[in-house]
């Protein structure tokens, strides 16, 4: 579809965009994880840019004089692309807003900061579903409104800030409505193109992106199906698929597999939950933001509650295998994936576990291939 | 099993021979639920031990035999389970005032462990056997692909295995690492939904550099995170432990550390008394609780500085005078070859960063409040907080005990203790200009780096060190 190439094309040319925001004044926040609510950057008239990226070999090697070996590589890309001077956003961005939520992340946060890129942590309590956690994150949101008003020397009122929620509440929906067409047999639109399509919902202006996203939604109403009536129906569950790694996804789907739901922690945008605009907005962002959205792995207790919410995704969408997409050395993606395991075992359903360090070369791709087109063609 | 092996361990660890009748058939018990062979005492009592640990030393054995008395101790967790003991556990790095305090409250009602760590310092670095327990969970759920820690999977396979119950209460700290907890989380769904866990953590969200002991709402929000995971611990076993209790676990405490910081003075001393094995070992009580208490720890400290003393007076050491001094983070005591290894080089690793005291830490605390108190105690050490306020720290303790350079490293598989060093390294050399070096490993097990491996490593290490003291 044009159209969506057209978005992908639009994310793709973000920072020469970026470039000419910062020159009218307009602030650039970046941020990591999914625990920082773009809603408040938007408020207070910045501009907001996802810190996600990945899929590379290099980027995850360069930080290695600074970092553990046995970290993930995806948070070791996001300073990797840094200092290889592959980001281009990064250098000239006002503040980054860093999620501590888990070692990893809080290590990028590290290394932001001791290369003096002017950075902001948000904590992140992984035990979840004590009031003083919630309060934790509360007071963090609230520090960040504060440090944002600062900054853009901007008053984030709640009417502003409910205007931010009402967009992206707007482009949830809109992804939501495209998401749930793939629940249809075969669906009009595959796990590659969606999930491509979700990442440059970060990184393109939102009113326009809803208008297309609206438009993107009709087509494929209509649109003849891409994918054969006897494609496997798979879902892609994880970490986190960063801009850029786009290799496993299109795997599966070359390999005549169709990914038709993701159940990803981070690089997605969380559609399936809306922030609610009245009342007290920061408590309504803590809500859907900490509380009402599937916890990620490193939440505790979280695990239990995760697979409750994969098996009924696994109902809903008819799947017939279920792709674990990890990243090396995460060691709580890792142990779950033995719980994942064990538990699809129980329901029957093919479970393949993949590993990546972003090493794509081809002594790497083969066996990869390899082992995806086994897996689609023994559930076939 | 030959009694007489059993005796000659237990003999060799600082048993009185009026022990032996009781506690040979105690040990045999246990070994066989451990799953060490006539072979590997055999080992341990005429090899390994004697290669590894100063021996000549009565506080040393005594050392020795603290360890195993817990150990054994240990593998009778089933029966006190059956007994109706309520059995806690925890895992490292942890606030141990809790653990103590229970103890101190109700001694005979309550059993307190963290038993992956006794494992592992006992049978890797007394018995080389730790080997089995980490194959027994890699086959089992824990890949050993991904680096885990070996704790963890010490821990799980140690319920695998039947060696320890389910425990009435894991009090787990996440306040460093994320797959400690999350291990409790794993061994509960995937293995024993017995298993209960109470998980205590605090965000890693401090700037690099930002002294926390000293951010009031950090404290509090610490001292509120512990008081409420006590609360729910007594609450689940059923034992109240008044606050002074706690206050008294801070006292004893504070008399232990102040007698480490005067073992520590003397392994300053040239030639250095000790081997740093030692003092690492003597930090134990302090990463972990011990069921029969601390003061049998104590008495072994005590016997050792005098012996220590004894060294320092007749100017006798393990080193040459003059030999050049390391600080390492923590010191490998499940490997005691890596010290050893440095020794045959001629530079003593001499001091375990975590069991190394800073001026601060020494200094009462500043709440009266028993929480707020284990709160600030607890954030004035390194383990838990920001890598610029631990770089500096570090700085202060190379610079108080004149130490001549800093090994990072060794800690490979944990994404919070370890993942900070090369950073550290960074840091700490930029400020003292001293020689700081990082060797990729593991302080637990070493089945991916054999002796031979770091031998080069080592001896390129002690020969920089050597040069640069000249």
């Amino acid at each position: 579809m044009d159209i969506m190439e057209d978005l992908v094309k639009i994310a793709r040319t973000r920072p020469e965009e970026l470039k000419r925001q910062k020159e009218k004044n307009t602030k650039v926040i970046g941020y990591t994880g999914r625990f920082v609510p773009e809603e408040l950057i938007y408020a207070c008239g910045a501009v907001p840019y996802l810190i996600c990226r990945g899929g590379e070999p290099d980027p995850p090697e360069a930080v290695l004089p600074y970092m553990l070996r046995f970290m993930s590589p995806f948070a070791r890309s996001q300073v990797g692309y840094y200092l290889l001077g592959m980001d281009p956003v990064i250098p000239m961005l006002d503040l980054i807003v860093a999620q501590c939520d888990d070692c990893h992340m809080v290590r990028l946060a590290d290394l932001f900061e001791y290369f003096h890129l002017p950075t902001v942590r948000i904590g992140v309590p992984p035990d979840w579903e004590k009031t003083l956690s919630v309060e934790y994150y509360y007071r963090g949101l609230t520090q960040l409104r504060e440090r944002l008003e600062l900054l853009t020397n901007t008053k984030v009122s709640n009417e502003k800030l409910g205007k931010s929620i009402d967009l992206i509440n707007t482009i949830r929906d809109l992804l939501r409505n495209i998401s749930l067409l793939r629940k249809n047999d075969p669906p009009p639109i595959g796990g590659y193109d969606f999930i491509r399509l979700n990442h440059s919902s970060f990184y393109c202006d939102l009113d326009k992106f809803a208008e297309r996203l609206t438009s993107i939604y009709e087509q494929l109403k209509e649109r003849e199906r891409p994918f054969t009536e006897d494609a496997p129906r798979i879902l892609l569950a994880g970490h986190v698929v960063s801009v850029g790694d786009y290799v496993v996804p299109k795997l599966i789907e070359d390999s005549g597999g169709v990914i038709v739901a993701e159940f990803l922690d981070e690089g997605m945008r969380q559609f399936s939950w809306n922030v609610e605009t009245e009342g007290d907005l920061i408590k309504n962002l803590v809500q859907t933001y900490y509380l009402e959205r599937i916890p990620p792995s490193i939440f505790q207790p979280g695990w239990h509650k995760r697979h409750e919410f994969m098996k009924k995704i696994i109902e809903d969408f008819r799947i017939d295998g279920v792709i674990w997409y990890q990243l090396s050395f995460e060691e709580i993606y890792d142990m779950e994936s033995s719980i994942v395991s064990k538990s699809m075992d129980e329901m029957n359903i093919p479970f393949l576990k993949l590993e990546s360090s972003y090493e794509y070369a081809r002594e790497a791709m083969g066996p990869l291939t390899t082992r995806i087109e086994s897996f689609i063609k023994s559930i076939k | 099993m030959a009694t007489d092996v059993c005796e000659k361990f237990l003999r060799l660890t600082g048993f009185e021979e009026t022990e032996m009748p009781e506690y040979v058939p105690e040990f045999y018990r246990a070994s066989e639920k451990l799953g060490l062979s006539e072979h590997d005492i055999r080992y341990a009592t005429e090899e390994w031990i004697p290669a590894h640990f100063d021996i000549k030393l009565e506080g040393v054995r005594k050392l020795l035999g603290c360890l195993i008395r817990e150990t054994v101790d240990l593998t009778k967790a089933n029966e006190y389970k059956q007994k109706g003991v309520k059995i806690v556990f925890g895992i490292m790095p942890a606030i141990l005032h809790f653990y103590y305090a229970l103890k101190l409250t109700a001694p005979e009602e309550v059993y307190v462990s963290f038993p992956d760590m006794f494992l592992t310092v006992v049978m890797n670095g007394l018995f080389r056997k730790l080997n089995p327990y980490l194959e027994e969970a890699e086959q089992s759920g824990i890949s050993y692909g991904c680096r885990h820690c070996a704790l963890n999977k010490t821990r799980y396979a140690a319920r695998r295995l039947g060696i320890i119950p389910s425990p009435d209460v894991s009090w787990i700290w996440g306040f460093v690492c994320d797959e400690g907890p999350k291990t409790d989380e794993f061994i509960q769904l995937y293995h024993d939904t017995e298993w209960k866990t109470y998980i205590t953590r605090i965000p890693h969200d401090q700037p690099l550099g930002t002294v926390e002991d000293e951010v009031t709402e950090r404290v509090q929000y610490l001292a509120t995170q512990m008081k409420d995971g006590f609360a729910f611990l007594q609450k689940q076993i059923g034992i109240k432990v008044p606050d002074e209790k706690i206050t008294e676990v801070i006292r004893i405490r504070q008399r232990y550390v102040k007698k480490l910081g005067e073992l520590n003075r003397l392994m300053a001393s040239d030639p250095q008394p000790l081997n740093g094995l030692v003092g690492a070992l003597f930090h134990e009580p302090l990463s972990m609780p011990f069921n029969l208490g601390i003061e049998p720890m104590e008495k072994a400290l005590d016997t050792t500085i005098n012996e220590a003393k004894q060294r320092v007076a007749s100017k006798k050491g393990v080193l040459p005078k003059g030999a050049p001094k390391l600080m390492v983070h923590v010191m490998p005591t499940a490997l005691p070859w890596i010290s050893k290894m440095f020794e045959e080089n001629g530079v003593g690793l001499t001091f375990s960063e975590v069991s190394v005291p800073t001026k601060k830490q020494l200094m009462p605390p500043n709440y009266k409040d028993p929480y707020m108190a284990a709160a600030e105690t607890w954030l004035r050490r390194s383990s838990t907080i920001n890598a610029g306020y631990k770089a500096q720290l570090i700085c202060e303790k190379l610079e108080r005990y004149g130490i001549d350079g800093m090994v990072f490293g060794f800690f490979d598989f944990d994404r919070w203790l370890g993942s900070d060093h090369k950073l550290l390294a960074r840091m700490v050399e930029e400020k003292t200009k001293l020689p700081v070096f990082y060797i990729e490993g593991d302080i637990w097990e070493d089945r991916d780096y054999s002796p031979e491996a770091l031998r080069t490593r080592i001896e390129t290490i002690s020969e920089i060190v050597k040069m640069r003291r000249v």
